[in-house]
């Protein structure tokens, strides 16, 4: 749904193996650091007491010596830099805290909900991609109609809202035709419509970075040559160009992983879809805030995945980027 | 072809743009008006979008609710691209550890995906339509922040900026007399692509019920109140969200001109 | 048997071929047939514990009514019956009533059903540490539960209370497990052990509820149509908040109930041969406003006056509910046969508002058109909970807002979460509320308007909220509460509730909106006739 500004990783300079892996754990570790101090400091800018939302919000009226118990279990009585370093021991342990709201463990919760949400991203995702080839393949070799439908699938994935596209899914498939069910249910049936409404604004931006990028392909020297050769267009355009074109939007993966993710609270509230997205909706809803921090930090961490794999995949797809 | 979808982006924004400063040039009736006795009436002449559950006139409501809209996204996008010229010139023109720190900081926001960054913000501060515009424009700034740097470095390389560096003019008079001038370009397309991405992001909070509240006449609240009888009465939700579609198509119809325009002059 | 084929897109094609669609044409029977599992599709909002002692709200009751059971229950006349307790006696001086225990019923952990276990339940709604709301306030007067014999529970009252049996037919005084109760508060909002007909398997949070047939079952109520273990094999409880995808599951077939249904759904539904409707308008309170008489500016009676005259319901219920919402002028739900109705009092009059306002001092505008007095504006604050009222009702607010704005009132309307609702509301930061009140019997009168009701139950959640404090209104509630002769208490009450309607506390709307909407194929629910909660003890699938 979010224009892929700026989605495009920066080419910094290459290194060999051993230092890229370092610098890279480095950098996630970094990263990961951050965005748990970040939203440990920012949940202090909450108006009102931490110990009051423990028992229950601002409703419960909870007694003075139950918030200073509360307080006390929750080590709130201590400077902010002792339980700085608490948060982060604990998040090291792999402990998240305990949802208000669900009086669970988050890391129970997201545990839960992980497998729903990584389901439906990679569905979409491949669904995408598919979607995007068939239809850069297609425009690349001259298919006017192609090029209309990859330009309107440009233009909804730019302008069209998700709730939008999946209400209108909704109205069409079950509504109106009934084929197929308005809330999700076990099986594959149930996934068609949120992987539909999640894929087709993706594979319009896919299909756009690489229609470009195998226009550039097929006018480049190497195909050029590769023709010259005598092989045929639709070997080279499979050998050569597809290789080439299959680097940007490589590329793109980390930001498809947050367009995704963005996606995925829509979509599962809209479809009643268990998921992270629909779980970081509510708890947003109830101000659930160690639920919030647990599901943000373990997106953060899908997304130094996705990114370092990227970068791993570029290595290995670009030979130009391995160093002699 | 491109000459027409321009044109044709250009004429949309125009008519928002008269809706959003004069609406009642385009709807002289008042949004907010009750007629309980005509609740939920189907699009006709006398209501052109039909009638809302309390009686209230959707096409009137929409017009109305124009600028309330427009003023979320516009305002969505300046912060956001204010924020991303902080950074974007910070980081293209400070030194190179400054540099380091915001591209590393800059990383960092990547990590929570857009809608993650606004919802952590709404967390902290509350929905509403103030938290939302905001939040909007604090989980956009990262992108364009990148953007701007790498616009930042071509143009700092450029040879008449060494050129004004080995003349002795001042580095105030470098940014305003040769740098900004040469990045507003972009900085305008991107300006006009963000308005409508703002929209339907802000809308997307609305229907989610963060944002903007009913009755006011604004489109994500239109859409989250149409959302209840969307079997039923389509029209309630139908026409807020097609505005929704044609302001974010018309910003990108004429940001994607001016960005062809920019490219090849 | 139709096979569908969709050319659209090569994906979606290849979905849809590899599964295909299926409707089954089995002729209805009226046989009740055993199996299968029904999917109940649920918008009110989650619970955060499974035991109605916890709290005590009506997405509990609604629940809970699948596995926990209560003392004595209700038939449609309105009429105490047997459930767990198959006889009952009150002392001649009304201080102490013998409940006799139905034999031989065991609970779904394998413990005996005994008076001892009776005696821990009560002990554990009153314990403050267990957070108790509705039951804690329902069970004010019972001072302690003793074991006469294993099979008779004795309870003691501090005075005589009248509504002791309709209180106890409540899902907020279910019985459960004694032993169960033991385990930490934790453990048992997750998995309450009661003797009802289904078992709770497994809670997966934000998603449903999984509850299985007690195959042991032996307890129904005296009012049920059947004996022995349930038809069902199981239920799927679902939370599904979104109304329309709520409705859009139901025809599709993807689910058998829903409840919460949308006045223009219900409608919408009437049209189908496939979907039934139930209306089962919840008893105790009727949906009203309630006007906080403690500050300004409502305490003024004037004032309070004005509005109720300002406001034009009768437009907004006819324009939002489609008829499926009768007006109330009552305090109390129109299956109270004690519920007394003034129209009269609740006129839409804008120049009687004007009047009012006029002789109350708020006699100047300001220029958006608002009363003022003294500077300061003639505006009301209305924290609306997104979770209790539905769009509907949010709507009727709205436009109460637009006609209560013609005789100059400004009325905030603050839509809240459930938690920062009942903050607004504990911290008196609030001139007008909608709180939906659930019990049964015309005691509910005691607990919203009597001065005891502005202190906080142990939850923190207080009910009288329009904060009447009238000492002669206290009087007559207390009295009807210790006696035991009927008429008596009739036109007690009906002091009572002409007290609270011409005092212009509150301005009602509508019975609280109960309506159920089930596939044809799904035989044999009904409501109970206490809280209106749906029972799927009797219910069968026929498919």
């Amino acid at each position: 749904m979010a224009l892929p500004v700026g989605a495009l990783p920066g080419s910094g300079a290459r290194r060999s193996w051993a230092p890229w892996a370092l610098l890279r754990l480095g950098g996630v570790a970094f990263v990961l650091w951050a965005v748990a101090t970040v939203t440990f400091f920012a949940i202090r800018l909450i108006p009102g007491d931490p110990a009051e939302a423990i028992l229950g919000g601002p409703g419960s009226q909870a007694s003075a010596a139950a918030l200073a118990q509360a307080r006390a279990d929750y080590g709130l009585d201590q400077p902010l830099v002792v339980q700085y370093l608490h948060y982060l021991g604990r998040m090291l342990r792999g402990d998240l805290g305990v949802s208000y709201a669900l009086k669970q463990p988050v890391i129970a919760v997201v545990g839960e909900n992980l497998g729903g949400t990584l389901l439906l991203a990679v569905v979409s995702l491949l669904v995408a991609a598919a979607i995007a080839l068939a239809l850069a393949a297609w425009s690349a070799r001259g298919g006017r109609v192609a090029s209309a439908v990859s330009w309107v699938l440009e233009v909804v994935a730019a302008a069209v809202p998700h709730f939008w596209l999946a209400i209108s899914l909704i109205l069409l498939f079950s509504t109106t035709l009934g084929w197929l069910p308005p809330v999700s249910v076990p099986g594959p049936l149930g996934l068609v419509l949120p992987v539909l409404t999640l894929a087709l604004p993706l594979s319009g931006f896919l299909a756009q970075v690489m229609r470009e990028s195998i226009l550039d392909a097929m006018a480049s020297p190497f195909v050029l040559a590769a023709r010259a050769r005598g092989e045929g267009s639709g070997g080279v355009f499979w050998r050569h160009a597809l290789r080439h074109a299959a680097i940007p939007a490589i590329g793109l993966a980390g930001w498809a992983f947050g367009s995704l993710i963005s996606g995925a609270v829509v979509v599962e509230t809209i479809f009643a879809r268990p998921g992270l997205g629909r779980s970081l909706l509510s708890a947003v809803q109830q101000r659930d805030v160690p639920l919030v921090l647990g599901v943000v930090l373990v997106v953060a961490l899908g997304y130094m995945l996705v990114t370092t794999l990227t970068d791993l995949a570029d290595r290995l797809v670009d030979p130009r980027l391995r160093a002699a | 072809m491109r000459r027409v979808l321009l044109w044709t982006g250009v004429a949309a924004l125009a008519f928002l743009l008269v809706a959003a400063i004069a609406p009642g040039l385009v709807a002289p009736a008042d949004p907010l008006a009750i007629h309980p006795t005509q609740s939920f009436r189907a699009p006709s002449f006398a209501h052109l979008f039909g009638t809302d559950e309390s009686g209230r006139d959707i096409f009137t409501r929409v017009i109305h609710g124009t600028g309330a809209s427009l003023l979320i996204g516009i305002s969505a996008t300046a912060i956001g691209v204010g924020l991303a010229l902080v950074f974007g010139l910070l980081a293209g023109l400070g030194p190179r550890w400054l540099d380091f720190g915001t591209t590393r900081f800059l990383e960092v926001l990547f990590a929570f995906p857009g809608l993650l960054l606004a919802l952590l913000f709404i967390v902290v501060y509350g929905p509403g339509v103030m938290t939302s515009t905001i939040a909007v424009g604090l989980a956009t700034a990262p992108g364009y922040a990148r953007i701007i740097r790498s616009r930042v470095l071509v143009v700092r390389r450029a040879p008449y900026l060494e050129a004004a560096t080995v003349l002795g003019r001042g580095w105030w008079s470098r940014l305003w007399r040769h740098l900004l001038p040469n990045v507003a370009g972009s900085l305008f397309v991107l300006l006009t692509l963000g308005i409508g991405q703002s929209i339907v992001w802000a809308s997307s909070l609305s229907y989610l019920g963060l944002g903007a509240v009913p009755p006011a006449a604004e489109w994500g609240a239109m859409l989250s109140a149409g959302r209840t009888y969307l079997t039923s009465f389509w029209w309630m939700t139908f026409f807020p969200g097609l505005f929704i579609m044609i302001s974010a198509v018309a910003t990108t119809l004429v940001g994607r001109g001016l960005q062809q325009r920019t490219r090849h002059p | 048997m139709k096979r569908v084929v969709v050319p659209v897109i090569s994906i979606l094609a290849v979905a849809l071929i590899a599964t295909g669609c299926s409707a089954a044409t089995t002729p209805t029977g009226t046989q009740p047939v055993s199996g299968g599992v029904l999917v109940y599709a649920t918008g009110d909002a989650e619970p955060d514990c499974l035991d109605p002692h916890v709290g005590g709200n009506y997405p509990q009751a609604l629940v809970a009514t699948q596995y926990l059971e209560s003392l004595v229950s209700k038939n449609t006349a309105g009429e105490i019956v047997p459930w767990l307790a198959t006889k009952w006696t009150e002392s001649p001086d009304g201080l102490s009533w013998d409940f006799t225990l139905k034999k031989d019923v065991k609970f779904t952990d394998g413990t005996v059903l005994t008076a001892d276990a009776i005696a821990a339940n009560v002990a554990h709604v009153q314990d403050p540490a267990t957070g108790s709301s509705t039951g804690y306030l329902a069970l004010q007067k019972v001072t302690g539960v003793t074991a006469v014999s294993a099979d008779v529970a004795r309870f003691t009252l501090s005075t005589p209370d009248s509504a002791l049996l309709d209180s106890l037919s409540q899902p907020w005084l279910a019985i459960e497990s004694a032993t169960a109760l033991k385990r930490s508060q934790a453990v048992n909002c997750e998995s309450p052990v009661g003797t009802g007909p289904f078992v709770v398997k497994k809670w997966t949070h934000q998603q449903s509820i999984s509850l299985v047939r007690n195959a042991d079952y032996s307890s129904p109520p005296a009012d049920a149509a059947h004996s022995g273990r349930a038809y069902l094999k199981g239920i799927d409880w679902r939370f599904l908040p979104d109304s329309a995808s709520r409705y859009a599951a139901l025809q599709a077939g993807t689910v058998d109930v829903i409840d919460n249904v949308q006045p223009d759904t219900l409608v919408a539904a009437k049209k189908s041969r496939d979907l039934v409707a139930i209306d089962a308008p919840r008893p105790g309170a009727s949906n009203r406003i309630e006007l906080n008489s403690s500050i300004a500016p409502f305490d003024d009676a004037k004032v309070r006056e004005a509005f109720i005259r300002s406001a034009n319901v009768n437009d907004a219920v006819t324009s939002l509910f489609f008829g499926t919402a009768k007006r109330s002028y009552s305090a109390l739900s129109s299956v109270e046969k004690s519920g007394i109705s003034e129209p009269s009092l609740f006129d839409y009059d804008q120049k009687a508002a004007a009047k009012l306002l006029d002789e109350a001092g708020w006699s100047t505008k300001n220029a958006d058109g608002y009363r003022t007095k003294n500077g300061s504006v003639l505006e009301l604050s209305l924290p609306v909970s997104t979770n209790q009222s539905i769009p509907a009702e949010q709507s009727l607010f709205e436009q109460l807002q637009a006609t209560s704005k013609q005789a100059g009132f400004k009325v905030d309307l603050k839509p809240l979460d459930l938690s920062s609702w009942y903050g607004a509301l504990g911290k008196n930061q609030y001139n007008l509320v909608s709180a939906p009140y659930t019990k049964v019997g015309p005691d509910v009168l005691r607990i919203l308007f009597d001065s005891a009701g502005t202190k906080p139950a142990p939850s923190g959640y207080f009910a009288n909220h329009s904060q009447v404090k009238d000492p002669a209104l206290d009087a007559l509630l207390e009295k009807a509460a210790t006696s035991s002769d009927a008429a008596e208490r009739q036109s007690l009450y009906k002091r009572s509730q002409e007290i609270v309607l011409k005092g212009f506390y509150i301005l009602p709307l509508y019975d609280q909106q109960n309506h159920y909407l089930h596939r044809s194929v799904v035989k044999g629910l009904r409501a109970m006739p206490t809280v209106s909660t749906p029972t799927m003890y009797d219910s069968w699938l026929s498919r």
